[in-house]
């Protein structure tokens, strides 16, 4: 545990060493992002070794009193223990990003609140997992949402960026005070703050706490319907920001499902079809938006909302399996969808980095500008390129490894008979169509964006991301490859995570795990084998022929522009309007008229339904109620104080 | 273990064979006499012995494309019960993998087409990533309903031996279901007519000639190699459900199985003389027939197994 505290410490101060130095700009950016860096690096051994003899030690704990007010308890067992992995790591990546990446030295003051809101984050993250009490849960808890918000406004000249912001600001403190609420439900049959002591609750006020929670912490992860602020918030946010909010802060909020699940231990079958099928949602949907996307960063952000719906389809094929008593399934499925959180964490956060050295480079985020950067940009291209096979669920990468578990967890809930068997072949259906979409989506990107020839002037003879950028895109990138191919370990550790909920699973069926693990490295091993053998036919092939370099056959066009390549609208056109209901598809183009037209444009964007409904399902009803009630507010203080007593009053005879 | 790796060569080797059938399938409806049954091989040693030429626009990735794509088929093989004799390796979830190796070799062969930075190479890439969405579907759907069947989730349980017969006993009738659903992809995924020609003039109405419309020489070879063994792949399988016997007898099980090849082959070729391309926004209406009868398959079977 002391190690868990220097390096928040570390962290903290890199933050505040920031502010202090914020008049040498180069030094501060050094000193902060090393602190930091330093500070997750401990946090990464702390969790690491925690995991490593996990099983012989329980649960660390660790718990400090203010002043008899109330109390800082901290615990870490397995599952804090993942999600410190996943948090330290990325974050710690992201620090040494940031050197190259916050290159704007006419702003130093922005830059040190950045990093020192930087600083706040990565902390609270790692406080949150490990609190134990309501209390400290819900400090670190605001403390993570304000800091981001601060992150997301980073730059606030841009009137998006405050919209963004806004709504973040907005949809984090709505989901705050669900969460209050669950705690509150919880509290009222305890009578204690403690996450420990949750007593007995009947099941009706297991499932309103579950649901209050699942809403809250879900407006945090980007469940679909309450997603609409990632992709306003993602684009505006620096782009090592996104990573750390896309890749780990929006995992907090499968955390905080997790954990409730784990407290509340309501083994029902209702709660976990509501998970699954926010799950299917939020994957399918995700995926759609994304592929309609025409912001490289937003699309990241709708492919974050898709992830999190795999994930939850784990999660949920995991509780369901509970509710139906096959320990196998629902091992299957936790241990899937714990294994995704960190995937996506390492994925997402590689993709995110990636973009920010292209917007760097070029200072565009439309795709359709973009093309070609990657014989420019080796690194940050062929990075990317693995981050675009692991996002799309491919072997022998990692993102296939966690899909895989959660298939074979939906698979052995398949067995004829009633709710769970129709459960888990949509959950089956809807993972096999997440993974194509996934694919399209991700083709796109990489053969608009990397691939091809320039769209535009920015785009062309661009130079490589800095050093500082490049090492932590390479490391997750490696990290890729190793858990795609070597997944034994790090499914132990989601395992372990696991074990923390308290399900009273033993884990003695272990065996079934370490054999699943061992047929994907022999599966990677045997395509690899494969793909070599091919390789040396083909060098072998190659011996002594002429090898020449030409145009693209345009197909008899002599005036080949490119101009004419196929954008990334008309690549996922056709899918769009398929799932037209869902994603209308809003197109302006002003026909061609005349012998000598004029010029015309085209534009198309996609509506996001949830965003659509909002105002008037959501917003419009909410300001029409509070117009009623505006005459309770008429700013007469002596009437304001006769309510507090009036309540008090109230609240004494009624409770 | 020998045989394994021989029915494993033996499907590489004549998978081009097979193909070849189809055209003259095509070839005997139009009255022509049709190219030489081994014009696959000739084309095949005819683009191994030639050089390349390569687009300016292209990488790496234009390379990798075909040695990827080639390398998932012939890894999908290695799961795949030939004839009913024993794959090379078999474990639980192997389909999983298989599936998810194709879908690996369909990312590169779509990134090498995006790679030259040509609008007809696009078009058909985009393509080839929409029309196996919805047979994703399907096959997993259809794996679903063989899981419930066999209660095994792996190649070997499905073809081996006299294994799907044990398939049909359990389910009857719905399975013809599932042999037209698995018609369905297999035509999709290989991209023949109705859903791609690939014997088409123009450049705008393909999916799978016009993304390779680049690659020359042994690259363009290995794409062939590729796609035979692919079309191989998903013939073995309707083959092996229209033919599920098992007579003992490697060598007897191996010529059999290799006439009902013929057939599912000629199947394909009629099919493709006898019908035209259909326009490419109805094509996700006929895919998605595909879905709709495993789907009406899976529920009659689970009523069956009440």
């Amino acid at each position: 545990m002391e190690l868990f505290f220097l390096s928040l410490l570390l962290i903290f101060s890199g933050g505040a060493l920031a502010l202090i130095l914020q008049r040498f700009f180069n030094p501060m950016k050094a000193s902060s992002s090393l602190f930091i860096a330093v500070g997750c690096l401990l946090g990464l051994i702390h969790a690491g070794t925690w995991m490593a003899r996990a099983g012989e030690a329980a649960a660390t704990v660790y718990s400090i009193e203010y002043l008899n007010a109330f109390t800082l308890a901290f615990r870490i067992d397995g599952l804090s223990a993942f999600f410190l992995i996943a948090i330290h790591l990325v974050s710690m990546l992201a620090a040494v990003y940031s050197f190259h990446y916050m290159d704007h030295a006419e702003k130093p003051l922005a830059t040190a609140v950045n990093y020192f809101f930087f600083s706040l984050l990565v902390g609270s993250m790692a406080l949150v997992v490990a609190a134990d009490n309501m209390i400290t849960f819900m400090l670190a808890w605001e403390i993570m949402s304000l800091s981001s918000f601060f992150l997301v406004i980073h730059n606030p000249d841009a009137a998006e960026n405050r919209r963004a912001a806004y709504l973040y600001f907005v949809f984090s403190h709505v989901g705050a005070m669900f969460i209050f609420a669950a705690f509150g439900v919880m509290y009222a049959y305890s009578g204690v703050f403690d996450f420990g002591s949750v007593g007995a609750m009947p099941d009706a006020a297991k499932i309103l706490a579950l649901v209050f929670a699942f809403i809250g912490f879900g407006s945090k992860a980007g469940v679909f319907p309450f997603h609409v602020w990632l992709p306003h918030a993602h684009p505006a946010a620096p782009s090592h920001i996104s990573a750390v909010m896309s890749g780990v802060m929006i995992k907090t909020g499968i955390y905080g499902i997790l954990r409730m699940y784990g407290l509340i231990g309501f083994h029902g079958p209702v709660f976990g079809e509501i998970v699954l099928a926010a799950g299917i949602v939020s994957g399918i949907l995700g995926v759609v938006y994304a592929l309609g996307q025409h912001d490289l960063k937003r699309l990241l952000a709708y492919s974050s909302v898709e992830n999190i719906g795999i994930i939850l389809i784990g999660i949920g094929i995991g509780m369901i399996g509970v509710a139906a008593d096959r320990p196998m399934m629902a091992m299957l499925g936790f241990a899937g969808g714990l294994l995704h959180v960190l995937n996506h964490a390492i994925f997402k956060s590689l993709l995110f980095l990636g973009a920010g050295g292209v917007l760097q480079k070029t200072g565009i985020r439309t795709m359709d500008a973009l093309g070609g950067l990657l014989k420019n940009m080796k690194v940050t291209g062929t990075t990317f390129l693995v981050g675009s096979l692991a996002v799309s669920g491919l072997p022998p990468l990692n993102g296939f490894v966690g899909e895989f578990f959660i298939y074979i967890g939906g698979f052995s809930g398949a067995t004829p008979g009633g709710r769970p068997f129709i459960s888990c072949m949509a959950a089956i259906v809807g993972l096999a169509i997440i993974g194509g979409l996934a694919l399209a989506c991700f083709t796109k990107v990489m053969g608009v964006v990397f691939q091809g020839e320039p769209r535009s002037e920015a785009a062309k003879d661009v130079g490589e991301a800095g050093a500082a950028m490049r090492l932590p895109m390479i490391v997750l990138a490696g990290a890729c490859l190793v858990i795609g191919l070597f997944p034994t370990g790090f499914v132990l550790m989601a395992v372990e995570g696991v074990s923390a909920l308290g399900l009273g699973y033993d884990t003695g069926e272990l065996g079934t795990f370490i054999q699943i693990t061992g047929n994907i490295t022999r599966g990677g091993a045997v395509f690899f084998i494969v793909f070599l053998t091919i390789l040396a036919m083909r060098k072998v092939l190659y011996r002594d022929k002429t090898v020449s370099r030409g145009g693209t056959w345009g197909c008899g066009f002599t005036r080949p522009t490119p101009r004419m390549q196929y954008t990334a609208s008309s690549y996922s056109g056709s899918i769009l309007e398929f799932f037209r209901p869902v994603a209308p598809l809003h197109e302006t183009h002003p026909p061609i008229r005349g012998r000598f037209p004029d010029r015309t444009h085209y534009h198309s964007h996609v509506d996001d339904i949830a965003e659509k409904g909002m105002t008037p399902g959501v917003v419009r009803p909410v300001l029409f109620l509070f117009d009623k009630l505006r005459w309770i507010q008429h700013g007469d203080i002596h009437l304001y104080i006769g309510y507090i007593l009036l309540a008090i009053v109230a609240l004494l005879f009624f409770v | 273990m020998i045989k394994p790796i021989l029915f494993w060569l033996l499907a590489m080797l004549t998978a081009p064979f097979f193909s070849a059938v189809i055209l003259k399938v095509k070839a005997f409806f139009g009255g022509k006499k049709g190219p030489p049954i081994l014009i696959n091989y000739y084309t095949l040693f005819k683009l191994f012995q030639k050089g390349s030429v390569y687009s300016h626009s292209t990488t790496f990735i234009f390379k990798m494309g075909p040695m990827i794509s080639l390398g998932a088929a012939v890894t999908a093989l290695l799961f795949l019960p030939i004839a009913g004799q024993p794959p090379m390796f078999s474990w639980h979830g192997d389909v999983i993998l298989v599936l998810y190796l194709l879908g690996l070799g369909r990312f590169f062969t779509i990134a090498a087409a995006m790679d030259t930075a040509s609008p007809f190479e696009g078009m058909g890439a985009a393509r080839e990533a929409y029309f196996p969405i919805i047979c994703e579907a399907t096959l997993f759907l259809t794996l679903i309903l063989f899981f419930m069947l066999s209660g095994e989730l792996r190649l070997s349980a499905y073809f081996f031996g006299g294994e799907p017969l044990h398939l049909w006993r359990a389910a009857g009738a719905p399975l013809f279901f599932v042999v037209i659903a698995l018609f369905i992809v297999l035509l999709t995924e290989n991209t023949r007519v109705p859903v791609d020609d690939p014997a088409t003039h123009l450049e705008l109405t393909m999916i799978h000639e016009v993304m390779v419309l680049d690659h020359s020489g042994p690259d363009l070879g290995m794409i062939e190699l590729g796609s035979y063994i692919k079309l191989f792949f998903y013939s073995t399988i309707v083959t092996r459900l229209i033919w599920p016997y098992d007579m003992g007898n490697a060598f007897v099980d191996g010529a059999l199985f290799a006439a009902a090849m013929l057939a599912v082959y000629g199947v394909v070729g009629i099919t493709e003389s006898v019908m035209a391309r259909y326009r490419m926004d109805k094509v996700p209406k006929f895919v998605l027939t595909s879905f709709a009868l495993v789907f009406f398959a899976t529920i009659i079977t689970l009523e069956f197994m009440k």
